[in-house]
């Protein structure tokens, strides 16, 4: 999420554009979250992992932990280019080639001392499993666990099958959360406060309006805001930073700067051509050069299921000082990815019209079954059953092995080049434009 | 000034030129191997299909570029994917065409197109090279054979053994296997063929099997794989002595109609 590179220069157009504010802001804020992680005071906070989905922040938070995300610092190796060598120190493990980028990703830096460019990882006192929807997750934790002999709380997370989460889920979760608090008490010698949890979670709510509030900018006409390649690095916050202050500020300012985008004028691309919905996790190794093959043919990603990894606020959720535990348990079953594919299609399908989308383009990850199993079949079921131009590209988030420029440009051209003949045959027919 | 407009395929094997005339004819064609050199590559097959046509440069009105080496014809004023080429060109040749399978060196790809020849969908092989040319390549050379005697020995089987690998290095291990346990080596390459077509089969379910369907690229040449793909289709495919060079016919097609102020 931190990606510092220069953009390349695409054929024929400007650099990448973003809220330069914003994304200067969100680089200081992960400077300063990895530079408290480095931290050598003593005693240090103590450090918890966690996964971004259904993620606990906010009551790890209240206790003073530090939270590490393992895929977020996997994500940052990888698009810093520093993935492969991680991932072949784990595969010299006996780690297998179809393992999760992810998980070999983090468990080879780990085994080589968790040093990175952008600081060190520290140890973990306690793993939160919680995200128990992906059975390769359990295990990246249970062998964490092992690993640093640190002791490991599984939050088992049912998937969700209605649109309204049910009553026994909510208990169950809530009755887990209890158990988690305690384990917290015990560590950490401090007792819980629910106010202070109260206030965390108002704060949480702040942020995630302004979060919500760039997201839907994208229904707009051009699209201000890049909804795929932009909105990874102002994931962030709402994913790890959530229920501090700055978090919500951050929003703020990205805000103040989307407003300012349409008051001048000036967009992601200067025509706005086709509006993309994207649905997949990036390929991080390669996301530039990936986003260049959207540039090049005037297409934005107005929305992406991607962003939603770390919650569906989008889709009216929101943590609720009121109801804190009830509203955290919510929240964890509302993760993008602990959705049915029922539940997944008809959100994609609400984007669609919502955001008035041309085409969607899949991204599948060749190590992902979470979020990547079903996919093939929304490809089919967006092309049959909704009428929309849609293609499916494989490659890697983690792996640059997985990325073959060629074969992804040639399927991406050849899409692009369909839906301008369709447009054009559309033209002279005198029918409006797909 | 003749209204020449010329298609250049550079693909991950050969490079190809079809030059066109103002009524739509042939009116020469090359086809080489590539190199290392793609540009010089792109620019020489221009050259021998200009020789073949007995025509000039000057006398050529526009380029059209496709294949994998599209960006490297630096002379031509249009770049086209070989997708959008090979149904274009499918079209051209077969016009009820519906399904294009085009397998060429190191890439199969099924095209389901419309009246037009204009692509409504299309899936390919993923990085691999599993039933591609190269697949082929490497087994006809594991048991001996050049590869442009495959096709017709595979016709000559008894009994076509089962080849499970789609993996070209793996069937490459299944070949010397079956070699080494007395196998005949036609039966071998029946096998081989197969196998391509049950892959190629479920390339193309994923964009819909609808006849007619025309099958072009480098291995269209090879009539043993045109007879297993009949075989597996349960239905007749359209091949042509043109099929390898439809991509860049399909090229020159596209010119002619950008030329023409038309929507390419």
């Amino acid at each position: 999420m931190s990606g510092v590179a220069l953009a390349p220069s695409p054929p024929g157009g400007a650099p990448p554009a973003f809220l330069r504010d914003a994304r200067a802001l969100q680089r200081k804020l992960v400077e300063e979250y990895y530079g408290q992680l480095a931290s050598t005071e003593t005693p240090r906070r103590p450090v918890a992992y966690m996964l971004v989905g259904g993620n606990l922040t906010e009551i790890l938070r209240s206790f003073g932990y530090d939270v590490v995300f393992p895929e977020i610092v996997a994500l940052n190796c990888a698009i810093k280019h520093q993935s492969l060598d991680n991932i072949l120190h784990a595969e010299s493990m006996g780690y297998g080639l179809d393992v999760c980028g992810y998980v070999k990703n983090d468990l080879g830096l780990q085994d080589l001392g968790g040093k990175t460019s952008f600081g060190q990882i520290p140890r973990p006192d306690l793993l939160v499993c919680s995200f128990s929807g992906c059975y390769i997750y359990v295990k990246w934790w249970e062998a964490l666990s092992e690993s640093y002999g640190a002791p490991l709380f599984m939050f088992d997370v049912p998937y969700m099958r209605d649109e309204t989460p049910r009553k026994e889920d909510i208990d169950y979760l809530v009755s887990q959360l209890w158990e988690l608090i305690h384990l917290l008490e015990k560590r950490t010698g401090r007792s819980f406060d629910m106010d202070q949890l109260k206030r965390v979670l108002a704060e949480s709510r702040r942020a995630e309006d302004g979060w919500v509030e760039y997201l839907r900018a994208g229904r707009s006409r051009p699209s201000p805001i890049e909804a795929y390649f932009e909105s990874i690095f102002y994931m962030f916050p709402i994913n790890v930073l959530r229920g501090t202050p700055e978090a919500a500020d951050f929003y703020e300012v990205v805000n103040a700067e989307v407003r300012a985008r349409v008051r001048d004028g000036n967009y992601p691309l200067p025509e706005e051509k086709y509006r993309v919905l994207v649905e997949g996790v990036p390929p991080y190794t390669n996301y530039r050069t990936f986003w260049d093959f959207f540039r090049k043919w005037g297409a934005v990603s107005v929305v992406a299921t991607y962003p939603k990894v770390g919650g569906l606020f989008d889709r009216g959720f929101r943590h609720d000082p009121s109801r804190p535990l009830e509203s955290i348990a919510e929240y964890s079953l509302g993760a993008y990815v602990n959705q049915s594919w029922p539940l997944r299609r008809k959100i994609i399908a609400d984007y669609v019209k919502e955001y008035q989308v041309d085409a969607a383009i899949v991204h599948g990850i060749k190590s992902c079954r979470s979020f990547t199993a079903g996919q093939g079949d929304l490809r089919d079921w967006l092309i049959h059953e909704k009428g929309l131009p849609t293609l499916y590209i494989e490659s890697d988030h983690q792996d640059p092995r997985y990325f073959a420029p060629a074969q992804i440009k040639n399927r991406m051209d050849a899409f692009f080049e369909s839906l301008e003949q369709r447009r054009a045959v559309a033209a002279r027919a005198g029918a409006v434009p797909a | 000034m003749s209204g020449a407009v010329a298609g250049v395929d550079i693909g991950s094997t050969t490079a190809k030129c079809v030059l066109l005339g103002e009524d739509s004819r042939i009116l020469g064609k090359s086809l080489n191997p590539v190199g290392v050199d793609i540009v010089k590559d792109a620019e020489r097959a221009l050259e021998a299909a200009l020789a073949d046509a007995h025509l000039s440069r000057s006398e050529v009105s526009f380029i059209a570029g496709t294949g994998y080496g599209r960006y490297k014809v630096y002379f031509g004023q249009l770049i086209v994917t070989e997708i959008s080429c090979h149904a274009r060109g499918a079209n051209f040749l077969f016009p009820g065409t519906r399904v294009v399978i085009d397998i060429g060196g190191q890439d199969t790809k099924a095209i389901r197109v419309n009246d037009k020849g204009e692509v409504v969908d299309f899936a390919m092989n993923d990085k691999c090279a599993a039933g591609t040319g190269r697949f082929l390549d490497v087994c006809a050379n594991a048991l001996g054979f050049d590869v442009a005697e495959i096709g017709p020995l595979s016709l000559q089987a008894r009994r076509a053994v089962k080849i499970t690998s789609t993996c070209t290095v793996f069937a490459e291990s299944e070949v010397t296997s079956y070699v080494s346990r007395g196998k005949d080596p036609k039966d071998i390459l029946a096998g081989l063929h197969a196998s391509i077509a049950n892959r190629t089969l479920s390339l193309m379910q994923r964009v819909g099997v609808e006849p007619e369907i025309t099958f072009t690229g480098g291995v269209s040449q090879n009539e043993g794989m045109v007879q297993a793909l009949h075989r597996r289709l349960g239905a007749p495919v359209n091949v042509s002595p043109l099929s390898q060079y439809l991509g860049a016919l399909g090229a020159a097609l596209h010119g002619r109609e950008r030329l023409s102020g038309g929507a390419t």
